[in-house]
């Protein structure tokens, strides 16, 4: 990866290297020696039994890391919440579940360079004077769960992790955990269920996690990518991770670009670039002979950007806020002009409803009616009123559930709707898709030629009838 | 015949994986805490995750075997009986469905093995479904075979893969063209295998013929799954009065 000038909040340019993602080409990173003898663990070791745990807090407070999994919550604020005098012990849990679609870059680091990730746990679990961390990993990260027990291992018999670690008298416990196919694991309540032995249900909010989390104890909860910067973070210090990015998104950030470009892969990038420079110079570009329809711009639940939103986006938590989109897990996916978006948008229902909980019914029921009317769009033959019905499931299901999962299904509906409401329209009644020999449902295929419309449709189905769940 | 009859004999974990179970102990607050962890254990040594397992995960972690039904069923990544030996997972999330990636992939692998997603095929060699994003979306399609991960997964790379199972199981293509597949059938027994109706009565009423309900009539005695005891002590917070160890608080 190239050195990029890039602009700072204050206009200078500041040329920044990847930072997290710096060693992950060479061969052998993921293993101790290597990381130690690119200094590796000795932040730790200076900061661990000497710094006070308060200040390095209040570090990374000044420093403006955000987290990373999502929601951007600022890091260093979370973890003063984190409750004191409570007589229970506190976790770390760090979320490896990576199931946001779109999203890798947590692979990258857990395979890669793992002992960077553990160096970040060991100086968190100081900083919030925890002695027991989780690392969740989804079940599907095999080499990911293989390097990082080895990693732990190694670090163990170093003395890094363990008892007295760096021959202090801190304790401390890593535990990877791995889980079982269940994206809403990710969302944090539902990976502490997890980690306590039962199905993956969110709980209420409040209390929240710092407050009551895993077993009923003060947990914060982090994503790998916010834990891995934190070791750099406390080497560095605030400033040296305020002179990248934004004046509210500091730093740089892991984004990983799919679909219809050049050089799809992980980029780690300053905050605040243009999703244009992004797109065009990092992914090299749309594929030769398409144009660009639309992109997701953090993860699948992010609602979609159109071409003129894509002009004016830059990188960061703000401007996509702005946009009514969202920065989410830093997952971009470009469409392009070929994309049936009728299409997308019934495989995107479609995850939406495999992956809701069932725990309430706004979810488990609207992500269910929304599959169903998206599949009547993407099978050409939906009623005049479902357009409409289609933004009414949508808008009730969010704000009423457990968890933002319910939200981040109606969310991309919801713009698709407000971006592209001529696609759906041309599909009420289209009996040509119905007529097309489909050879697989979920083809995210060009559009069917226009011409080849046969007479007297198919049986319009309504919602809930004779549709079978794939 | 009892499910159990029909998976044969009672089993338990082997001493090696039963010691891996408790160097595991210090690392949880809890033995519930331990089931995702225990269920893996389960699904390595005895290749998938049947009643049996199921029931021998209940009694290490101290939860019901209703419990591990519950977990089994909800995750979707542990292997199951009706599972093929040679699992595939196939990517059908939109980064990988996008042009079709996901239905090449998916019709390969009809085309060599006779089976669609959902099915197995009838000697339960390969199996094949479609899972949600696999977090590798630049190189689509991404899949899984049981533990194997593979990137870009199409045209020639697949199909090879595939060539060089069916080598390693002494098959060919031709063994699976034109024979219909079987639909996968991931659901749980309704009952825990040890209940014994046999002696139940007209009006419903239950009673066991056999004093232990726990046996069949006939069948040897199961040997024990009940671990032995601990070479640490479980220690757990004490938290609201309440103390976590093993608790089945579902
Ligand atoms: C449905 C859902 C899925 C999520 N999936 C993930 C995930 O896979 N990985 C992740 O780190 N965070 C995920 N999150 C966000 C977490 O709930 C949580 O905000 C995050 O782990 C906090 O860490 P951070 O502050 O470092 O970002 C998800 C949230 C929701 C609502
Ligand atoms: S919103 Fe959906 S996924 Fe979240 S708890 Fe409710 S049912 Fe479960």
């Amino acid at each position: 990866m190239s050195e990029s000038p890039l602009n700072s909040p204050n206009g200078a340019m500041v040329p920044f290297t990847p930072v997290i993602l710096k060693h992950i080409h060479e061969a052998g990173s993921h293993t101790l020696d290597h990381y130690v003898a690119r200094g590796g663990y000795e932040t730790a070791r200076t900061n661990v039994g000497k710094t006070e745990p308060g200040s390095l807090v209040k570090l990374v407070e000044e420093s403006g890391l955000r987290g990373r999994g999502g929601a951007g919550f600022p890091t260093g604020k979370k973890w003063s919440f984190l409750a004191k005098g409570t007589g229970k012990p506190a976790y770390l849990t760090v979320n490896g579940d990576e199931s946001e679609p779109g999203t890798f870059k947590d692979r990258h680091i857990v395979e890669k360079d793992p002992h960077q990730l553990l160096e970040g746990v060991i100086l968190t679990c100081w900083a919030i004077q925890s002695h027991h961390a989780f690392i969740y990993l989804r079940g599907e990260f095999i080499l990911g769960y293989e390097r990082l027990e080895a990693a732990v291992r190694e670090a163990k018999a170093r003395g890094f992790i363990g008892k007295k670690i760096f021959d202090t008298d801190f304790d401390l416990k890593v535990v990877v955990m791995r889980g079982a196919g269940a994206y809403i694991c990710g969302e944090e309540t539902g990976m502490l269920s997890s980690i306590e032995g039962g199905r993956g249900y969110p709980k209420i909010k409040p209390p929240f996690p710092a407050v009551s989390g895993v077993f009923q104890c003060p947990t914060i909860v982090n994503n790998v990518e916010t834990i891995a910067c934190v070791s750099h973070i406390v080497k560095n210090g605030a400033a040296w991770h305020k002179q990248w990015g934004t004046e509210k998104s500091p730093g740089f950030k892991i984004f990983c670009l799919s679909g219809a470009v050049k050089k799809p892969g992980v980029y780690e990038v300053p905050l605040g670039i243009t999703m244009k420079e992004f797109i065009e110079v990092y992914g090299g570009g749309m594929i030769e002979g398409r144009t660009l329809k639309a992109v997701i711009p953090g993860g699948l639940s992010a609602p979609l950007l159109t071409p003129e939103m894509v002009e004016k986006c830059t990188l960061d938590y703000e401007s996509l806020a702005g946009l009514g989109s969202m920065l989410g897990s830093g997952g971009i996916t470009v469409l392009h002009d070929q994309v049936d978006l009728m299409s997308a948008i019934y495989n995107t229902m479609r995850f939406y409803h495999h992956e809701s909980c069932g725990q309430c019914t706004p979810c488990r029921e609207g992500t269910g009616w929304l599959e169903k009317l998206a599949h009547k769009f993407h099978e050409g033959h939906a009623h005049e009123g479902d357009v409409d019905l289609l933004g009414d499931v949508a808008r009730n299901m969010r704000g009423r559930t457990i968890c933002v999962l319910a939200d981040a299904a109606a969310m991309p509906m919801q713009s698709y709707l407000q971006l592209f409401r001529g696609e759906f329209e041309k599909r009420v009644h289209e009996p040509a898709y119905t007529e097309r020999k489909r050879t697989a449902r979920d083809e995210i295929t060009p559009a069917a030629k226009r011409d080849t419309v046969t007479q007297g449709g198919p049986d319009v189905l309504s919602v809930g009838m004779g549709m079978d769940r794939i | 015949m009892t499910l159990r009859q029909a998976q044969g004999p009672a089993r338990t974990l082997s001493t090696e994986y039963l010691q891996r179970f408790h160097d595991m102990v210090d690392d949880y607050p809890n033995k519930r805490s331990m089931l995702m962890m225990t269920l893996r254990l389960i699904e390595e040594e005895f290749g998938c995750i049947d009643d049996a397992g199921m029931e021998i995960a209940a009694d290490l972690c101290g939860v019901s075997t209703a419990h591990v039904q519950g977990m089994v069923t909800f995750y979707t990544h542990f292997k199951r009986p009706a599972h093929g030996k040679h699992r595939f997972m196939v990517c059908a999330t939109l980064m990988c469905a996008l042009d079709g990636n996901t239905s090449q992939a998916l019709k390969q692998i009809e085309s060599k093995l006779g089976i669609t997603p959902g099915q197995s095929t009838a000697d339960g060699l390969f199996s094949c479904e479609k899972v949600e994003c696999l977090a590798d979306c630049d190189k689509p399609p991404v899949v899984q075979k049981d533990f194997e991960h593979f990137c870009s997964m199409k045209g020639k790379t697949l199909d090879d893969y595939i060539d060089s199972l069916l080598k390693r199981e002494n098959k060919s293509v031709a063994d699976y063209q034109g024979k219909a597949g079987i639909e996968m059938d991931l659901r749980v027994s309704v009952l825990p295998s040890h209940y014994n109706f046999a002696g139940e009565t007209e009006v419903g009423a239950r009673h066991f013929e056999n004093k232990d309900p726990y046996f069949q009539p006939g069948e040897a005695p199961r040997t024990t799954t009940v671990p032995p005891p601990l070479k640490t002590p479980l220690t757990a917070p004490v938290v609201d009065g309440m103390n976590l160890n093993g608790a089945d608080h579902v």
